[in-house]
């Protein structure tokens, strides 16, 4: 259970090291929109944080990071109750 | 790659989203039903962080040429580690959470984005199987696994390609060729960082690989 959440620290090590140099380009199929010059209308749903960003923090690196670790923490828990759902009842847990 | 509800502007995009949707669900019933027969271990550790992994690296986009960037999708990364019923899992996890909370890809087009990167990333699996005749020591292994990792990108936006053509109106004949230009160039990305990734998990920590131990046996589709 150790080594695992320090790879799960790892994950956040990564966020913080590489969000600075993400690109804000856009990507394939925004470019391909753009250029084509198609109109998209307004989403029915915003989600939480819109573009990795929790509007209340100022600062983008940090409010980018945050949402980062948040998603992150919530594909854990999702994942792992996925496996927990898929695996057989009688398995033993290995590792 | 992610479409967002934005794009489905017409009947016509709507009635391919539905079908998306459709075609998704069916997928995903059938990766359920085998990943719950076919893992002999648990995986549930190695699932829940190379997905939150995978969730991390697609918040990184790194620049291609002609001011587009892109980043990893991870089909690929996802189906050799945990093969490719748990990979489809995984990836819709991901994109599940992408959607829902952070509004990066559409609910309306959940189904397309979902059989776009989860689904086509976790059948890359088949191809890596085919190449290496089942074998990770095979010396084409990880030549393999670049090469099904550029190929589920290239799929990937041919079909995304076709789902939002109804918006343009050039149709299919702007957005296959555009989407294809683009994405030949970001798959180069998502091969080298895969074939990266996986040749030094294939080094450090050979035992994790749940979806080698699979291409050993007969996946069966």
């Amino acid at each position: 259970m150790k080594k695992h959440l320090g790879t799960a620290a790892l994950i956040v090590v990564f966020l913080a090291v590489f969000i600075p140099f993400a690109s804000s380009s856009p990507d394939g199929l925004e470019r391909v929109v753009e250029t084509f010059g198609v109109e998209e209308h307004a989403p029915f749903w915003n989600g939480l944080m819109s573009d990795y960003a929790i509007a209340a923090i100022g600062d983008p690196y940090v409010s980018t990071l945050l949402a980062g670790v948040f998603g992150t923490c919530m594909v854990l828990l999702a994942g792992f109750l996925l496996g927990k759902a898929m695996m057989p009842k009688n398995l033993e847990v290995s590792e | 790659m992610h479409i967002p509800d934005g794009l489905i502007t017409n009947d016509l995009s709507i009635a391919a989203a539905v079908g998306m949707w459709i075609i998704f669900i069916a997928f995903l019933a059938w990766s359920w039903k085998k990943a719950k027969a076919t893992y002999s271990r648990s995986i549930t550790a190695l699932l829940a962080i190379s997905s939150a992994f995978v969730f991390a690296a697609q918040m990184i986009n790194f620049p291609i040429a002609f001011g587009t960037s892109g980043h990893l999708v991870g089909g690929t990364f996802l189906a050799v580690l945990l093969g490719p019923y748990a990979a489809m899992l995984s990836m819709t996890i991901v994109l599940l959470m992408q959607a829902f909370f952070f509004a990066d890809g559409g609910i309306l087009a959940f189904g397309m984005n979902a059989f776009n990167m989860a689904i086509i990333g976790g059948l890359s699996f088949f191809l890596i199987k085919l190449l290496t005749r089942g074998s990770a020591g095979n010396r084409r292994f990880i030549p393999s696994v670049f090469v099904a990792s550029w190929l589920s990108v290239m799929a990937g936006a041919l079909v995304a390609a076709l789902e939002v053509s109804p918006s343009f109106a050039g149709g299919i004949m702007v957005t296959v060729p555009s989407m294809l230009f683009y994405h030949a160039i970001i798959g180069l990305g998502e091969g080298a960082i895969t074939a990266v990734l996986i040749s030094s998990i294939q080094r450090m920590q050979p035992a994790i690989m749940g979806g080698l131990t699979l291409l050993k046996e007969k996946t069966k589709l």
